[in-house]
């Protein structure tokens, strides 16, 4: 009993022990095309760039810093805020050289979760299986200086001794120029747009109360980030208004109220959208793609797409939105892709994208 | 046998030598207000503000909208409370804490005494004031509920094994008393520690049975052990039971929370040192005196037993035996309070050990033996001061001394990036916040739905903090969220797209608030009736408190017959020694 | 005994009121010139005064009483009381000194029907609201301008107007006289939605295409402000491209991507200007 119990009680504990932490080596090569994108994907996860990088295939032709900013992040743009949280991957096609693998991420990033979808092609090396990680050249824009010189409003307000009936600037003059309300997956959402008319910025919201069928409000919910919030004068933009687990039966009517307020602004930065098209995605779905082109000085470092889908008749059917995950360095043209509803894709007549962005710089 | 020329200590220190030692250790760490930086201090702290203020009242509107104060035991913020008058809020808890850590070695002297000689258990109280478990529950977590509970239940086991043993009523009445007063410290200690203290004293009972005079069969021990069973439980439910009543109307339902205790130490070896290697300290080098002193003497056994599960349970994920054990509180409970457990479960084997190094090699045992101690706590001190677990102690006056200005209180505000800093803001300012640092008291379907922690460490629960600060921003205008106060740029790309704009900094640029202007002010938020009625805030505010007067009235109580029997302890035949062993 | 002292206090009370403290005011008095009371008989005695600026009690020698004018600054109704017996009287408000006048709004579009409101509050020297009917000249003008007069009669110290704001953007001047008081406001005047919004387009230097519109004016003629946004947008075969550019000195431009064809159009706010069809038939 003196030396038994001690010696069963250290074998049960190495037991258990090692029943909780004996894995596979993280580091083995992979044997299969989907537990190469599995391993590179857990690194990732981890935040471990060199162990995730030699799942990389040589052909990738991707040095490995190339492949940390693209993973990783540069200029303080939303891959920087980002980390993966969740992957789920799914063979599409495999022979005996190479195959290709979907893997459906899910990041947690600074303005919350963000979803994408990557195929991969994955092919056999000596030492097992590689992930082809092609990363786009960022085009090196030649050192110039680029004059800035858009307007910025600033604002002197009244001051808090002076006579009650002294003048102050008023709040700019918006205006809620469409609105359409619709019910999707047993939510109900109201979709417009909404215009500064007139000739200072304005910092707008919009606030939505839904009132019921015995006049009692019955919710209430505000645009949130489905809107750019600093307008210029004359710039539009849209809103969408989720209100979720509603149905449009038990709504009577519905209160909108524009929020508008005065704020220094700058005009700058101007970001072009270009080359946009709809388009289906390599899930058959149908997706809004284009490229934005920083055309200021700065960076921006997070830009946000809002479009608005218009049927033949001029009405918004459908507002959606997506964070780009790069930044947009001055003059050079960023790829995005923003999802469409597929119910909707065919009446889509035309669509109108603004660009709303973060410059962690230039806070106003 | 000792050396002539060698003068080893024979008879045991005296309790009172052992208090100044732990006095002169960690009462200048705490005057240096050392805790005040650790994780759950400034909640402890606020807890104990809203007693000073409304000591009757079981409704805080600080914190998440609207929390009931019933949710968390109130004994040690009570006292706090009580202190702050003369000492402040930070400083009565500086106070509170130290009488725990003086409390500590006491009962840690009288439960070794039921194991272990006089002598050997003095060795194991003076042990348990360098403790590194003890040191990170006090400096790092901040856990004075737990060391509160702790030392309450050393203090009660002995009345445990005196009534299970001998069935002595007053026994009975005192360990009922001071489980009472641990019960209204720290349930989860009540719920999880006293049994795991518990079971390995009734096992001894039931070995020792013989040695009572009334000669108690093994049904009569195990008949006891119920009786005090229920009583106790009957205690804790007079004494919590608004907190029961509201675990009932509001069970926590709310999704698992990560906490680095549950990891897997070896595959997360920074978890690893800092919830086993710094609290264990030199006892990891006793691991293999006390298995094998465990398993070779028959009384040791239980205690052996109850320090190897306790232990495997404060491995965390570093073994299959807290899931399998704890099922669905697995995922609520955190787990450096079982290692905590079991290193004091470990001092009256190592009091053995310590005995047989003085015996042995004297002054140098003794010199191993502090060095070894010594090691244990400054490590685990230095430990804390080197791995800071937030930003620093920075200055939050003047987000305090904004809030509290003008009419900004009628409106409510969180932190981000803030860590425990929160609720220092929240403790001294006049405004709500839908935030808070007490998960289980939420109510807000934003806050629990989402398996995330508190809203100022959003980013840390990745996808289900950042929905859950989202989800929050975007009810801003109906819980009257005007105010966000940020000390970490990581979180102004959300603000900066929600709508909100800054409009101040502080701290050289450090801290910047934004506001949104359209929030209306806030209003009283409709909780239904979890709102604790008003008998339930009397009942709160007097019942508590007057369950630790009473153990310490009948603690005070001396007994009427005190027993002195020479155990036939099986180390002492190896000594010439006579052992006496005090049973109370 | 206490009942009978009692008695005679009264009794001595009730005579002294009847024969001593007759008390007459001076029934309507302008703020701030000060009265005289009459108390009968003589010594001295307590008055006290209610007003509605405040309280005050001091003690005076009856027959004239003189109350300076700082003690009645503030226009309503007194009440002086000597000994128990109380007189009450008027203080109106003084000659007209100060206007206090509200403007709306601080930016207005030019050629605006009624969109300039402004209420003046008539005031005394000292801030009593100035209640005789009165007459009250509004102008609003531009420099360089005729600009528009309208007057108006002042009802229970306040009166208002209602303007068209003028054709010509810039600062206007809003003032309000009346008799000898007056106050000045700046309206600023601004340009209304844009009006025939013309663009043309030019091969750029890197081969896109460079749009710019001619100085965008609204339908006064007025000039739209820089900072105003400019949508451009180019339909070809690669899809939609659009540049939501700033006016700038009074126009608008901006690169398109080159396309061989490609329909041009413009647009600010909810106005749309001329369309191009590059490369194809105009």
């Amino acid at each position: 009993m003196n030396k038994i119990l001690p010696a069963v009680l250290i074998v049960l504990a190495a037991a258990l022990v090692a029943a909780a932490t004996i894995r596979s080596s993280a580091l083995a090569p992979a044997t299969t095309p989907e537990g190469a994108v599995q391993s590179l994907l857990g690194h990732v996860k981890n935040h471990d760039a060199p162990a995730a990088y030699r799942y990389v295939a040589k052909q990738s032709n991707t040095p490995f810093p190339d492949f940390l900013r693209d993973v990783f992040g540069q200029d303080s743009n939303l891959r920087t805020y980002s980390s993966l949280q969740v992957f789920n991957t799914r063979v599409l096609h495999e022979d005996d050289r190479e195959a290709s693998v979907r893997a459906s991420l899910q990041w947690a990033s600074a303005v919350g979760a963000v979803y994408d979808t990557r195929d991969m092609k994955v092919v056999r090396e000596d030492t097992g299986w590689k992930v082809i990680w092609p990363v786009a050249v960022q085009p090196k824009v030649p050192p110039q200086v680029i004059p800035v010189n858009y307007l910025r409003w600033d604002i002197v307000t009244r001051g808090s001794d002076d006579d009650w009936g002294a003048q102050n600037v008023d709040a700019p003059r918006v205006r809620i120029i469409s609105m359409n309300p619709v019910e999707k997956d047993g939510n109900f959402i109201l979709l417009g747009e909404i215009e500064n008319e007139d000739t200072v910025p304005g910092f707008v919201s919009v606030q939505a109360t839904l009132i019921g069928k015995d006049g009692e409000s019955i919710a209430q919910e505000e645009s949130f980030d489905k809107i750019s919030h600093i307008l210029l004068p004359k710039e539009v933009s849209p809103f969408r208004i989720d209100f979720p687990n509603m149905s449009r039966d038990r709504v009577q009517s519905v209160h909108l109220q524009p929020n508008a307020m005065l704020v220094a602004a700058s005009a700058d930065p101007v970001i072009g959208v270009l080359h946009q098209a709809l388009q289906k995605d390599s899930s058959g779905h149908a997706v809004l793609v284009g490229e934005l082109l920083n055309q200021s000085g700065q960076t921006v470092n997070i830009p946000h797409v809002l479009a608005t889908f218009y049927d033949n008749a001029g009405k918004v059917i459908w507002v959606s939105d997506g964070y780009v995950d790069q930044s947009l360095a001055p003059q050079t043209p960023v790829a995005f892709s923003i999802g469409v509803r597929d119910d909707l894709a065919a009446q889509v007549h035309t669509y109108r994208v603004t660009v709303n962005q973060y410059s962690r710089d230039r806070i106003q | 046998m000792i050396p002539k020329s060698v003068s080893a200590p024979v008879r045991a220190i005296p309790l009172l030598a052992i208090l100044l030692v732990a006095l002169a250790v960690h009462g200048p760490l705490l005057l240096m207000q050392l805790p005040a930086n650790s994780y759950d201090a400034n909640t402890h702290i606020f807890f104990a503000g809203h007693y000073a203020n409304h000591w009757f009242s079981p409704w805080n509107e600080k914190w998440f909208g609207g929390m009931s104060q019933t949710t968390y035991p109130p004994l040690t913020h009570q006292w706090i409370a009580l202190f702050s008058h003369t000492f402040g809020l930070t400083g009565a808890y500086m106070v509170v804490q130290l009488i725990v850590i003086l409390l500590l070695p006491v009962g840690m002297y009288r439960y070794a005494l039921l194991w272990i000689p006089e002598r050997e258990a003095s060795y194991a109280a003076l042990g348990t004031v360098f403790l590194g478990s003890l040191a990170m529950l006090v400096y790092q977590s901040g856990q004075l509920p737990t060391t509160t509970a702790a030392a309450l239940t050393l203090n009660a086991l002995p009345y445990f094994y005196s009534w299970t043993r001998d069935g002595r009523g007053m026994q009975l009445l005192k360990g009922v008393a001071i489980s009472m007063a641990g019960a209204a410290a720290h349930h989860v200690t009540f719920l999880f520690g006293a049994i795991l203290f518990a079971l390995p004293v009734l096992w001894l009972s039931v070995l020792d049975r013989k040695l009572s005079g009334r000669g108690s069969s093994v049904v009569g021990v195990l008949v006891r052990a119920v009786v005090f069973g229920a009583a106790i439980l009957g205690a804790a439910i007079l004494v919590l039971l608004p907190y029961f009543m509201s675990l009932r109307q509001n069970p926590i339902s709310q999704l698992p929370i990560p906490h680095g205790s549950r990891d897997n130490y070896i595959l997360s070896p920074h978890s690893g040192i800092n919830f086993w290697i710094i609290p264990m300290g030199a006892l990891i080098l006793a691991i293999p005196y006390i298995l094998f002193r465990g398993s070779a003497e028959r009384r040791l056994r239980p205690l052996l037993f109850g320090w190897y599960l306790t232990t495997l349970l404060g491995l965390g994920g570093t073994t299959p035996v807290g899931r399998v054990l704890l099922g669905r509180a697995y995922e609520v409970l955190t787990f450096e309070r079982f290692t905590f457990w079991a290193t004091l479960m470990a001092m009256p084997i190592v009091g053995l050990l310590a005995k047989e190094l003085v015996d042995r090699w004297g002054r140098r045992g003794i010199l191993l033996l502090g060095v070894s101690a010594v090691y244990s706590c400054a490590m685990a001190v230095a430990w804390v001061v080197f791995n800071p677990i937030n930003s620093g102690d920075f200055r939050v006056q003047p987000v305090i001394d904004f809030l509290n200005r003008e009419d900004h209180a009628k409106y409510r505000y969180i932190t981000l990036g803030f860590g425990n800093q929160f609720a220092k803001v929240s403790t001294y300012a006049n405004a709500g916040s839908l935030d808070g640092d007490y998960n289980s008291a939420r109510l807000l379907p934003e806050l629990t739905a989402y398996g995330a922690g508190q809203l100022y460490n959003s980013k840390y629960y990745g996808t289900a903090g950042m929905e859950s600060l989202r989800a929050i921003l975007k009810h801003a205008d109906q819980y009257g969220l005007r105010y966000i106060f940020v000390r970490d740029r990581y979180y102004e790309p959300l603000l900066a797209f929600a709508g909100w704009r800054q409009a101040e900094i502080y701290d050289n640029g450090a801290t910047s608030l934004w506001t949104k202007d359209d929030v209306p002010p806030a209003k009283h938020i409709d909780f239904g009736n979890v709102v604790p009625p008003a008998w339930q805030g009397v009942m709160w505010g007097i019942v508590p408190v007057s369950a630790s007067l009473l153990a310490l009235i009948v603690v005070l109580i001396p007994n009427r017959r005190r027993s002195i029997n020479t155990i036939n302890f099986p180390a002492s035949q190896e000594t010439t020694e006579i052992s006496l062993r005090e049973a109370q | 005994m206490n009942l009978i002292r009692a008695a005679f206090l009264f009794t001595c009370y009730f005579c002294s009121t009847l024969c001593l403290a007759q008390l007459h005011g001076p029934g309507r008095v302008p703020a701030g010139t000060g009265a005289t009371l009459q108390a009968a008989g003589s010594g001295s005695s307590i008055l006290y005064i209610y007003g509605p600026g405040g309280a005050a009690k001091r003690t005076v020698q009856r027959g004239a009483i003189n109350l300076p004018g700082e003690e009645l600054q503030v226009a309503g109704r007194y009440i002086a009381i000597i000994d128990g017996n109380s007189v009450s009287f008027f203080v109106t408000p003084a000659s007209l000194q100060n206007i206090s006048f509200v403007a709306r709004p601080s930016r207005v579009p030019a050629a605006a029907k009624g969109a300039v409101q402004g209420s003046a509050f008539l005031f005394d020297a000292f801030q009593n609201l100035y209640l005789p009917t009165t007459k009250v000249s509004f102008r609003l003008g531009t420099q360089g301008s005729a600009g528009e007069d309208r007057t108006v009669s002042s009802n229970q110290g306040v009166a208002w107007v209602q303007l068209d704001s003028g054709r010509r953007g810039g600062p206007a001047d809003f003032a309000v006289y009346s008799e000898g008081a007056s106050v000045r406001r700046i309206v600023q005047q601004v340009a209304a939605d844009p009006c025939g919004i013309h663009m043309k387009a030019l091969p750029a230097s890197d081969g896109n295409i460079l749009v710019e519109t001619d100085p965008i004016l609204d339908c006064a003629g007025n000039a739209v402000p820089d900072g105003t946004i400019v949508t451009f947008t180019s339909i070809d075969a690669s899809g939609r491209s659009t540049v939501d550019a700033r006016i700038k000195r009074g126009f608008a431009s901006a690169e398109l991507p080159s396309a061989p064809v490609a329909t041009l159009l413009v647009a600010a706010g909810v106005v749309q200007g001329n369309e191009i069809h590059w490369g194809g038939v105009r």
